[in-house]
This record gives C-alpha cells, sequence and structure tokens, in this order.
C-alpha cells in the first residue's frame, strides 16, 4: 500500500500583521500550520528578526556589542548602523532610561529620540517601554502619537496599563498594540479580550506571551507558546490567533552565562561567544515554539537565526 | 404645550436662524464657497457621522439642510424628539461652520470654539481609560457665580472634562477661574449653538475611538451612550432653543439637569432645584464612578505592612472584641440612603482614650449599587483585614464580631484618628469593588453601651441570616455553578467546578467568592456555568459542565462528575487543601490535610498522594478538595457520600467534627460519627484500621463494595 502523507494544516490561522511603511514594511504570521512545518502547509511569512538598541547608546550595549557600533556617537547614529548588519527586518528601540527607578528620563527627552530614530531608518520600528507601567502609560502613548502613520509596534500594553497604551496605539493612532502578559495562556487571552473589547482590531495586536533566557524556567515560556498556537489553531480560538513577537536580548544579556566575565569565569571561556550562543538558542527555542519575531542584540546571533529561518522556511 | 411641542419648537427656531445665515453666506459667497472647521479630517463630523456625507461647499451646506429638514417630523412620539433635537445639534454645527469662512479665526479667548482632532485623540485616550471620568457640558449663568464657580470646580477636582456655554462663562471668569484646555475647562463660546463644538468632540471619539462607520447613526448614539460619560447641565430659566439642544443631548445618551422646569422625563431630564447637589445627582444619572487614586491618611498604606505586629508596650489602643463588644460590618441599602464619602464618627475618638487602654468599636460600611447584591457583602467584609493591616502602625485580627485592631504609638502621634479608618475602608473598597459599588458611607461607634446594642441587635443577626444562607445555598438552589481557573498558569489543564456545596479545592474560592469574582472581573477567571442539561443526576454530570470544562482547559479534559471519586473525578492543580484516597480493605477512604506530615493507612504520605492528585489529571480513586468540602452531602455523594470517610488526622477531625458530625446526624442518623473515624493515633496502616472500625462499627464496612 503506498504511504500518503497526511497534512497537519490546519483551518484555522495566525492573523497577518503587516508592520512598517512603504518598501521596508513586513507581515507577521499568517500561518495555519504549526511553527516550521512549512512540510504540513506553506508558510507565508516567515518569522522575522529584530535589533534592538535602547535610549542608553553604546555605552548601555555589552561590551562585545559596543565595537559593532563603533564611530557611533549618537543613537540615531547607532539606529543607522544597527539596520544594515545582515538579516535586520526592523529595528526596536527600548526606552529603558525612562524608567523612574532608574535614570528616570523624561518622557519630552525619550519622545524627541523616537522621532529622530525614526527619521533616521527606514524599516518598521518596534517601540518598547521601559517595563514600568506608569511610566510607559504616559510614554508609549505618547510614542504612538509621534509615530503617527508609521505603522509601528507599541510594546506593550500589559493588564494595568492596557487601556491607555490600547486607546492610544491601537484607536487614536492606528499602530500595532503589542500585549505583553506573564508565561500564562489566560492571561494573554484575557489582555486579548480587553483589548478588543476597548475596540481595539484583534488584527492590530501582537502578543508577547512573556519570555526568559533559555534555562530561567524557560519550559513554562515554550508551553505557553505550545498551548496558545495549539488553542489558536487546533481550537481556532480567534482571542488567541495574535501573532508573537518576544524580545529575547532584553533577558538573555542579564543572565550570568552572558553577562560574567571571562576574567571571573575562565572556566566558562569566551563571554561573547556565551552571550552569542545563549541568545541564539533562546531565538530559536521560542521560533520553534511559536514566535513569529523575535528582537535580539548582537549581529552575530541575528545573522545566525535569520539563516536559519531562511534555510527552514 | 406638551414637552414635545416645546422640542419642536425649538428646533423650528433653530432651523429658520440658520437657513437665514446659510442663504445670505450663498447669496455673499456664492455656492462654491469652500465650507470647513479647521484641523479636522471629518468635515463637518456631526453630520458627517449621521449621514456618512462630507460638506465641502456652500452649496453642499444647503443640501444638507435639506437633509435635516427631513429628520423634524412632527409626530407626538418620542423618537420624533429625538430625531429634532439631533436636528437642532446639526443646525448648530452649519450656523457654526459659517464663522469660518476664509479661514477666519471667529474666537477668542477665552473662547476655544472648535476643538482640533489633535485635541480629540490627546483627550480622548484618558476619556477611555476612565482618567477622564465624564465630560459636563454646563449651560447658562448659575443663580450665583459663586456657586457655578463652585460647581465648575468640583467637576475639575474630580478629573472631568468641562465644557461651558453662555452666562456660566463670565462667572467663572469674574471668579478667577482658570479656564482652558489645558485645565480640562473649555468656554465654548457664548451662543448656546456652540455647543456643536462639544457634540463635535464627542462624535469624533466615536469615529476614532469606537471605529463608528459615517452614516451609522444608531451606531453613534449607542457609542456615546455607552462610552462616552458626558450630561447636560442647563440652568433654568430653560428655553426652547436650550431644550431641542437637549433633546439631542438626551437622544446620545446624556442627561440634562436643571434646578426649575415644569416638566421631567426620569434619567433624561432632571429637575434638581439645589445647584450644589448638581455634581452628585449628574454623576448618579451618568453612572460616573470617579477612581480613587490615594487614600488621605497621615501614615503609610502599603501590602509591606500586612505583617506588621504591634506589642503591647507599642499600642496606643486596642479595640478587642473577645473582651469588649466590637464588630466590623458591610450593609447594603438604598443609594438615596447614601452619602458618597460620609465618614461619621459616634463617640469618643483615639485622642480621647487613655493610652493602651482596651476599647469597644463598631464600624459599619454601609454601600450601595445597581450591581450590588448582598451576597457580596461577607466579600466585601472579608477584605477589611488586609485594608487595615496594610496601614502602617495598624494590626488586624479576626472577622466579624471577633475582631481585634491595634494602633501603635507612632500612628497616632502622625495624626491618625478614626476618620482615617474610615477613609482607609471608603478608599478601598471603593476603588476595589467599583464594578458593584457606586456610593460608599463608614459608620464608626465607639460607645461602649451602644456598640453592645448594635452588636446584638444588628450584626448578629445578620450573621445569622447569612450563616442560614450559606446553609440553604445548596447545588440544587442554585441555577449555576463557577469555573475557576486561576492555577492554570502552573497547572495547564486544570478546571474547578465552584458549586455551593463544593468549594475549590484550596478551600479558598466558595461558590459566593467565584460569583462576586465574575462580577467584578468578567473576563477573569471565575466564569459562568449553566446546569441546564444534566446527564446523570447521581455523580453530577452535566453536559454543559463538560462543555465548559473542554473549553477552558483547552480540551485536556473531556467530562467530569462533581459528586464522584470513582467515575469521572474533578481533577485538581497542586493547591488542594486535602487529598482523598480510596483503602480498599475497609471500604472507605481516607483523608489527609497538608499539614499533616505522617502516614496514611493507604501506604502514602500527603506529598506522595499529592503527586498522584495533582497537575490537572483525572485519578479515579483519588481526588483533592477543600476541608469545608468535608462535612458537605454532596462529599463523594455517588458513592455514598461522608459514611466512606474511615480515616483523617486527628487534627482535622478536630477542625471539621462539628459540621460533619451534624451532617452524619442528618443523612443517616449517626451520633458522633468522628468517634468512628480513625486517626494516627489510632492506626498508620490498614489492618489496625479495619480493627479499630469493625470494634466501632463503621458503617462503610457493610457498605457495598466501591470498586
Amino acid at each position: 500500500m503506498p504511504f500518503t502523507a497526511k497534512s497537519g494544516k490546519f483551518n484555522a490561522k495566525i492573523n497577518a500583521v503587516s508592520i512598517g511603511t512603504g518598501d521596508k514594511a513586513i507581515t507577521i504570521g499568517g500561518e495555519n500550520v504549526l511553527p516550521f512545518y512549512t512540510f504540513d502547509d506553506a508558510i507565508e511569512n516567515p518569522p522575522k528578526v529584530g535589533i534592538e538598541i535602547t535610549d542608553g547608546g553604546v555605552e548601555n550595549e555589552p561590551e562585545c556589542i559596543q565595537k559593532c557600533y563603533e564611530g557611533c556617537a549618537s543613537v540615531v547614529d547607532m539606529a543607522k548602523k544597527a539596520v544594515t548588519f545582515e538579516g535586520v527586518d526592523f529595528l526596536s528601540i527600548r526606552l529603558e532610561g525612562g524608567d523612574p527607578n532608574g535614570k528616570n528620563k523624561s518622557t519630552e527627552e525619550l519622545i524627541q529620540l523616537v522621532k529622530d530614530v525614526a527619521a533616521a531608518v527606514d524599516v518598521p520600528l518596534v517601540v518598547c517601554g521601559c517595563k514600568n507601567v506608569e511610566k510607559d502609560a504616559e510614554l508609549l502613548d505618547k510614542a504612538s502619537s509621534a509615530l503617527e502613520g508609521k505603522n509601528a509596534v507599541v510594546l506593550a500594553a500589559k493588564e494595568e496599563n492596557y487601556k491607555t497604551i490600547g486607546a492610544s496605539a491601537g484607536l487614536a493612532y492606528k499602530q500595532v498594540v503589542g500585549a505583553e502578559s506573564a508565561v500564562d495562556i489566560n492571561l494573554a487571552k484575557q489582555l486579548n479580550v480587553l483589548l478588543t473589547q476597548l475596540g481595539v482590531k484583534g488584527q492590530s495586536i501582537v502578543m508577547n506571551v512573556g519570555t526568559a533566557s533559555a534555562g530561567y524556567g524557560f519550559e513554562y515560556v515554550v508551553s505557553t507558546m505550545d498551548r496558545v498556537k495549539a488553542a489558536a489553531l487546533s481550537q481556532s480560538d480567534a482571542t488567541l490567533q495574535m501573532p508573537i513577537i518576544t524580545p529575547v536580548a532584553s533577558e538573555v544579556w542579564n543572565v550570568k552565562e552572558a553577562a560574567a566575565s571571562e576574567a571571573d569565569m575562565p572556566e566558562w571561556g569566551n563571554q561573547e561567544e556565551r552571550g552569542i550562543d545563549m541568545e541564539i538558542e533562546t531565538a530559536a527555542a521560542v521560533l520553534a515554539a511559536g514566535s513569529n519575531a523575535v528582537i535580539l542584540r548582537h549581529p552575530e546571533s541575528i545573522k545566525t537565526i535569520s539563516t536559519m529561518i531562511k534555510a527552514l522556511v | 404645550m406638551r414637552l414635545l411641542d416645546l422640542i419642536f419648537n425649538g428646533n423650528d427656531l433653530v432651523y429658520e436662524r440658520v437657513e437665514k445665515a446659510v442663504n445670505e453666506a450663498v447669496e455673499k459667497y456664492g455656492a462654491d464657497k469652500a465650507v470647513a472647521f479647521p484641523d479636522t479630517a471629518y468635515s463637518l463630523p456631526s453630520y458627517y457621522c449621521m449621514t456618512g456625507n462630507k460638506v465641502g461647499n456652500l452649496g453642499e451646506l444647503k443640501d444638507a439642510l435639506g437633509v435635516v429638514k427631513s429628520m423634524m417630523t412632527r409626530n407626538q412620539r418620542l423618537h420624533d424628539g429625538f430625531q429634532s433635537g439631533w436636528a437642532t445639534l446639526l443646525c448648530a454645527e452649519f450656523y457654526e461652520v459659517l464663522k469660518y469662512i476664509d479661514g477666519a479665526k471667529p474666537y477668542e479667548a477665552p473662547y476655544t470654539g472648535h476643538l482640533s482632532d489633535a485635541y480629540v485623540r490627546e483627550q480622548g485616550v484618558p476619556l477611555v481609560t476612565g482618567d477622564i471620568p465624564g465630560v459636563a457640558v454646563i449651560i447658562g449663568p448659575a443663580p450665583t457665580a459663586e456657586q457655578g464657580a463652585a460647581l465648575v470646580k468640583s467637576y475639575q477636582g474630580q478629573g472631568m472634562l468641562v465644557a461651558m456655554i453662555g452666562g456660566i462663562i463670565d462667572q467663572c471668569v469674574e471668579q478667577g477661574v482658570k479656564t482652558g484646555t489645558n485645565v480640562r475647562i473649555l468656554p465654548l463660546g457664548d451662543d448656546i449653538l456652540s455647543v456643536a463644538h462639544v457634540i463635535s468632540v464627542a462624535v469624533r471619539a466615536a469615529l476614532i475611538f469606537g471605529n463608528i462607520t459615517p452614516g451609522d447613526a444608531k451606531g453613534l448614539n449607542e457609542y456615546t451612550m455607552k462610552r462616552v460619560f458626558a450630561f447636560v447641565n442647563a440652568f433654568a430659566p430653560l428655553d426652547n432653543v436650550t431644550l431641542a439642544c437637549g433633546a439631542g443631548a438626551i437622544a446620545m445618551g446624556f442627561p440634562a439637569i436643571t434646578n426649575d422646569y415644569p416638566f421631567s422625563v426620569p434619567k433624561s431630564l432632571i429637575v434638581q432645584p439645589d445647584v450644589d447637589k448638581w455634581n452628585a445627582t449628574s454623576l448618579e444619572a451618568r453612572d460616573i464612578k470617579i477612581k480613587i487614586t490615594k487614600i488621605d491618611i497621615p501614615v503609610a498604606f502599603a501590602s509591606a505592612f500586612e505583617g506588621e505586629i504591634i506589642r503591647r508596650g507599642d499600642m496606643q489602643i486596642e479595640y478587642d472584641g473577645s473582651r469588649v463588644d466590637c464588630f466590623e460590618l458591610v450593609q447594603t441599602k438604598e443609594a438615596s440612603e447614601i452619602e458618597d464619602h460620609k465618614i461619621e464618627i459616634i463617640g469618643p475618638d483615639i485622642a480621647d482614650m487613655p493610652v493602651g487602654s482596651k476599647q469597644s468599636i463598631a464600624y459599619i460600611v454601609q454601600v450601595a449599587g445597581k450591581n450590588m447584591q448582598s451576597d457580596f457583602e461577607p466579600v466585601i467584609e472579608r477584605k477589611f483585614h488586609s485594608y487595615l493591616n496594610c496601614v502602617e502602625g495598624m494590626m488586624h485580627t479576626g472577622q466579624r464580631d471577633m475582631i481585634r485592631v491595634r494602633v501603635s504609638k507612632d500612628t497616632f502621634n502622625a495624626g491618625f484618628g478614626l476618620k482615617h479608618l474610615g477613609e482607609v475602608l471608603y478608599a478601598r473598597v471603593k476603588s476595589e469593588f467599583a464594578a458593584v459599588v457606586d456610593k460608599c458611607q463608614v459608620l464608626i461607634y465607639t460607645e461602649p453601651e451602644q456598640c453592645t446594642k448594635l452588636r446584638h441587635e444588628v450584626a448578629i443577626p445578620t450573621f445569622d441570616k447569612r450563616d442560614e444562607r450559606l446553609n440553604t445555598l445548596t447545588d440544587e438552589s442554585v441555577d449555576v455553578y463557577y469555573s475557576c481557573i486561576m492555577c492554570q498558569a502552573f497547572s495547564p489543564s486544570h478546571v474547578c467546578v465552584v458549586t455551593p456545596e463544593r468549594l475549590g479545592l484550596c478551600g479558598a474560592v466558595s461558590w459566593l467568592d467565584a460569583k462576586a469574582t465574575n462580577e467584578l472581573d468578567p473576563q477573569g477567571p471565575c466564569q459562568v456555568i449553566t446546569k441546564e442539561r444534566p446527564i446523570d443526576e447521581r455523580i453530577g454530570e452535566y453536559e454543559d459542565v463538560n462543555e465548559a470544562v473542554r473549553k477552558f482547559s483547552q480540551g485536556a479534559l473531556d467530562d467530569v462528575s462533581l459528586y464522584s471519586i470513582i467515575e469521572k473525578p474533578m481533577t485538581s492543580c497542586g493547591c488542594f487543601e486535602c487529598i482523598c484516597g480510596i483503602e480498599p480493605l475497609s471500604n472507605g477512604v481516607c483523608i489527609a490535610n497538608r499539614e499533616y506530615a505522617g502516614m496514611t493507612p493507604i501506604g502514602m504520605t500527603f506529598p506522595e498522594l499529592a503527586s498522584m492528585t495533582g497537575g490537572g489529571v483525572q485519578t479515579p480513586g483519588f481526588m483533592g478538595h477543600g476541608k469545608h468540602f468535608i462535612a458537605s452531602k454532596k462529599f463523594m455523594k455517588a458513592e455514598g457520600g461522608i459514611e466512606r470517610i474511615v480515616w483523617m488526622p486527628k487534627d482535622l477531625k478536630e477542625q471539621v467534627a462539628e459540621r460533619l458530625n451534624a451532617t452524619a446526624k442528618e443523612l443517616y442518623g449517626i451520633d458522633n460519627f468522628t468517634d468512628m473515624i480513625g486517626d494516627e493515633t489510632v492506626a498508620e496502616d490498614p489492618e489496625s484500621l479495619l480493627a479499630f472500625l469493625e470494634e466501632k462499627g463503621h458503617p462503610a464496612l457493610s457498605m457495598e463494595p466501591m470498586m
């Protein structure tokens, strides 16, 4: 009897969400199969890779990344350089200096920076907040206004501030709203429901379902993503069909495997290699678990992950 | 004359005035002359949203006037009144746009006139989030300038957006009230027709934030009714033109409050002669809740203080329910009986008492709300413990009439008084229970005789009534159960089905808690489960429950029974207070609680049992449950009920004895049933347990085999 392969494609599919404008615009999602299951059906939009810079500029980067930005005098210079690295599909600027418990930079200063960066590059943009929910509500509201017409991703609205960020980014200024929850399918779903009840269209939402560096409770991340994709595809749960975007860099470069210097940990070997390895491992795993986009920091990791995606899709 | 005729008359007057103005403009500039409001992409926003048509020049404006005329039907029906109201507002918009011909700037400070799209977007975000709780549109001069200014300031203090038309503006200027877009007080214009500018804001909010399609008049009215919390305050005398504009506002869902008028319409046109009460009347009429962001007390309030112990030597005062009469109570009242944020202290304050003394206290929190139910009273009351403990230098233990409250000397010296205790309760109840509590007041009694009297005449009867309610609350007497998936973060396929007689296995979520959670957070972890299609009453299996479990477990679980430990038992997350497992030799079940560290006759310790039972999988023969469930008539009812219990740790037995014995007496006529149940002092192995049970004549021995 001849073997007939049965396709595992689903009737439901992940929403296709476009980010950015013009020639460089990208689309994530749209697939009706499990991650990288191209043998079940074609995946029209391969996962995308973004590069992260922060308002802190070159000094804020790990030493091994600083050298990639040699000669960059400002954050805007960095942004221009960042988008030239191989494999970069979009640029993410993280406004971590806004944190009231950190540098507490003013909203005006950071928004001016966002405007300057937006003017300097033509790739799609992601704006990330500082992780303080009150400050993010203010920052990302203003960022949505400043980026009007850019179709940027605003990362992210959380349960505590989804109304402000959802109304601003999703309704008033028509950006793509990032919905961030903490590694729990129900919380992810609840936030999507709340945002859509607010009036934000499901097609303008992308999820950050939470992440961790590989080895740091990472199995929770993977199982959450697995379950989200399973519910979205096999159960046609429209409240979970938003594509997933995962900021990997901000987790990975803080763990000791990436941060400890070779002087402190000679037996661990070269620090840069370790950092790149951690970033690649984490990114590859979240992509395999269902992320439609990852945000990384080291040009070498970006190149590798981008090559991997091209080889698989 | 009837109210509708007055509205029609006002509408006619405005129409004539606008028709004349439009005709004059056409004559002066020609029909091709462009008309537009500055800084908006929505043409004439109200007309565009109502009809779907944009107006670009005077000729089109004249055509639009014809469309408006067709709305002005004159039947004696409410619909005609609303349509004429809208027609009046559209006429106002036409009249106003004429002023902007040739890029003119018709409004000078303090007047704002037309507001830009950017302004609508900027203010729209806080409006959508509720940070701006509502929009007050104030028309005409108040009886005195002081009253007018006070009203405006009262709204401003609540964070509202205030739009003003006519005499009220001069009064505010006279009283030195700062106005302008930056302070959210907008003097629109002197003429009543400038009302078009605030209507235009509401309409554009619907277009931008509500995704309303232009031309969808019904959708527009629905959106503004549900999402734009605006209302009108119009001072007497109300002329027919103002009334006609008001009819338009009412059509959009905005109630109007006035101080003197021969007509009133419930919920829509409200006469409140006392202008000082307009703020409260308006908020109630439009169902606006003000967010409380700060608790007004002289010490810190944070969960960091929750575990703080106040030693005898450090305490300024102690209220001790175990020695003198004390209690805490939530009461549901009618909205009219409650003055929001009233905090009344009846009797001496902390400062009037000797240092370190033991005193009586009774604090009653009275609440009212459209969605309030008396079932929520204990749910709210139980939170007092956490609220008061979060106050720096305050300790609270117990509940109901067995409370103990200590206030430290430092906190007292910082200026803390009983008023602040009231402030804490008020602020927390209003913010945490905003979905059900619209109004709240706190009464604090400290006279010992009064506390004694209230305790016996009010508090104890209420507690008794609640207990009775809980006792009569059975699975059969309710229409719905609730799901609880709070634990899915770590036990992804587990779903608790919470019924009145089977609380969540963690022991923390009763049916009433789940009901309140659902009411307070409709998208949250507790969802309604209907129970309309029973499959098997004996084991408690329902088609609707199975469907819900399938949905909430994302397909991991197909079916559960509510009352069986063997057939499709309910799953467990891992939070169970107790685990019950079959002990085959004695034909019964053993229960172990989490605190019990020893061995059970099943041959497994609690942790070993837990590893069998948790993780959201069905393990026939094992079941996780709350302590309270042990005395329930539904406890493994399918297998014969509590008669099957043959063993539990001594501590647990003592905790549940009273209720368990009562249930056994009621169901089987057995006295002191717990004496027949073994514990670790009798046996930790099945053989000695069996000997003990035989000696006691335990009913399980003669029951049908379980397996």
